[in-house]
């Protein structure tokens, strides 16, 4: 394929995935679902779908339908599955949150949500496996067999919240309540690890190479990192529902998961080092400067996760550990990439049509990375403090925190808005003769 | 003896700029051939990234670029990959500009 399309509906996913983390930032600032309460809570339940499902679910299939044509060189099986999926995905979100709240005593009792949320969803994420999946499978090297086992984790996650959701509501037997006592890890590390960790790895690989000019990690070389990560989620997924099946503890699948996890981590670590050390382009733009404080937030997730079980308090501050993966890796490098994405494709929308027949600005022209750094240094800084105050058991800090993390997510948002309508982009270049201002929300093309 | 649109057409594809680096498609080494005959343009160039969706706009933008120059009748772009583009294909004094690694 020589030239991808963009996806119309890319800036749909993060224009809803955005909304959906300023939910979850609202909620920890007024206490709803503090991270370190109890996991099975329903408030804590409420909070952990609104960051997995809305925010970094929604963000990472947005990207996936613009990023997975760029890795595998082809077209997106079905451009036009995006907006459907999206929808199923949004109301089965709601009717699942509804679903806790009613559990929680928030609203009535109507134990039917619950499932109602889980068919929802069931529906939208297999419209994105199928989609991405089968365009992924059409050139599997590299990257996008990071993508295929994160799909494979993601339907895994999937299955285990839908015999949850079925057994809360009381319609999965016994087996069904069996699987719902013992096995809410096993859904947490697939949905984590495998489907959001995976696969941002996996993207991160291409992103990265791309935008440094440094040359693709050899594929012998990141087979390694992904070999160890899917082992990981194998075990946890089918060691973990053997044990659940004969009865047995888990504490030695979730041992052996987690060795297998810190393998792939310090292996990703490698290959990242190697990308860096090979780029071709000193200078290391915000977006990438950033993308290295999510790195080190995943070095210390790891750090951290050892010096927990080595103390033995790791039941204790397992909130502070998923707080930290999920913030300080997962959902810093979103934001970080995402700065850079919404550019890029701006770019391509409004200028691309009008190459040749007049002078363009850069894609760099379209930020302002001076005013940016100071947003991303306060959430970065924000999450590291709420991990503290975490480990420390202040909720006070930790609100403030979460009220810092607050103000460094609303300035990036209003930075993405900037890139979107032009605003930094100096006047004679901003909309030559030709070229159509971009729509917000989605792409005109 | 090279054909006299040769220059011209080289000079109009500079309107063309990677979004990425911001440079010019001909300093960055894009251009891997310009072939006119009777007015037949045939331009043979390349991009960083194969799936990548700048690559279909650079094709369009020197096609179009290209189309401009009086005396040019048609113009055909071919995209290839071989051989991949690397760093030091870009015009030095651009390289230095970018503040790339030195190439080897």
């Amino acid at each position: 394929m020589i030239g991808g399309s963009i996806s119309r509906w890319t800036m749909t996913y993060f224009a809803a995935a955005l909304t959906w983390l300023l939910a979850v930032l609202t909620l920890m600032i007024v206490g709803i679902g503090h991270p370190a309460t109890d996991l099975a809570a329903p408030d804590t339940l409420v909070l952990v779908h609104v960051v997995c499902i809305g925010w970094l679910s929604l963000a990472m299939c947005g990207a996936l339908f613009q990023f997975v044509p760029v890795l595998v060189a082809r077209p997106l099986f079905s451009e036009r599955w995006a907006l459907p999926a999206l929808a199923l995905l949004t109301a089965g979100l709601v009717s699942l949150l509804a679903g806790f709240m009613a559990l929680g005593g928030r609203l009535p009792s109507a134990p039917w949500l619950l499932p109602l949320g889980a068919v929802l969803l069931v529906t939208g994420f297999s419209l994105v496996v199928v989609d991405l999946g089968l365009t992924a499978w059409q050139r599997p090297t590299g990257p996008a067999r990071f993508v295929l086992v994160g799909l494979a984790s993601l339907c895994a996650t999937v299955v285990f919240g839908t015999v949850f959701a079925f057994a809360l509501a009381g319609w999965a037997g016994r087996i069904g309540e069996v699987v719902l006592a013992r096995g809410i890890p096993l859904h947490a590390i697939a949905g984590l690890g495998g489907w959001l960790t995976l696969t941002a790895m996996g993207v991160s690989y291409r992103l990265l190479a791309m935008f440094m000019l440094a040359p693709d990690v050899e594929d012998r070389q990141s087979r390694l990192t992904l070999v160890a990560g899917a082992l990981a989620v194998a075990m946890i997924v089918g060691g973990g529902a053997a044990a659940i099946g004969f009865g047995a503890g888990l504490n030695t699948v979730l041992a052996i998961a987690a060795l297998l996890g810190l393998v792939c981590a310090t292996l990703y670590g490698r290959d990242l080092a190697s990308i860096f050390r090979t780029r071709k382009r000193h200078h290391l733009e915000l977006n990438m400067r950033m993308a290295l404080l999510s790195f080190a937030s995943l070095a210390g997730t790891g750090l951290l996760g050892v010096a927990l079980v080595s103390t033995a308090t790791l039941p204790m501050h397992v909130g502070a550990l998923a707080f930290l993966a999920v913030f300080g890796w997962l959902s810093g490098l979103v934001l970080a990439k995402l700065y850079k994405i919404v550019a890029f494709l701006t770019w391509l929308e409004t200028y691309g049509p009008v190459m040749g027949r007049a002078p363009t600005p850069r894609v760099q022209d379209l930020v302002a990375e001076r005013r940016a750094t100071k947003w991303f240094a306060t959430y970065y800084v924000s999450v590291w403090m709420g991990t503290l105050a975490l480990l420390a058991k202040e909720p006070d800090a930790f609100r403030m925190a979460a009220v810092a993390m607050t103000v460094g997510v609303v300035g990036i948002v209003h930075e993405i808005v900037r890139i979107r309508r032009l605003e930094d982009v100096a006047s004679p270049l901003r909309l030559p003769a030709g070229a159509v201002a971009p729509h917000l929300l989605f792409a005109k093309t | 003896m090279t054909d006299p649109l040769v220059e011209p057409v080289r000079d109009a594809l500079r309107v063309v700029i990677d979004p990425e680096l911001g440079e010019n498609i001909v300093d960055l080494g894009f251009v891997y051939d310009i072939a006119v005959a009777d007015g037949a343009v045939r331009i043979t160039m390349t991009a960083t990234t194969p799936g990548c969706p700048a690559t279909s706009f650079l094709k369009e933008g020197a096609q179009t670029a290209a189309s401009t120059v009086p005396g040019v009748v048609s113009v055909d772009v071919r995209m290839t990959f071989e051989p991949a583009w690397t760093p030091d294909l870009i015009v030095p004094a651009v390289r230095t500009s970018l503040g790339f690694a030195a190439v080897n």
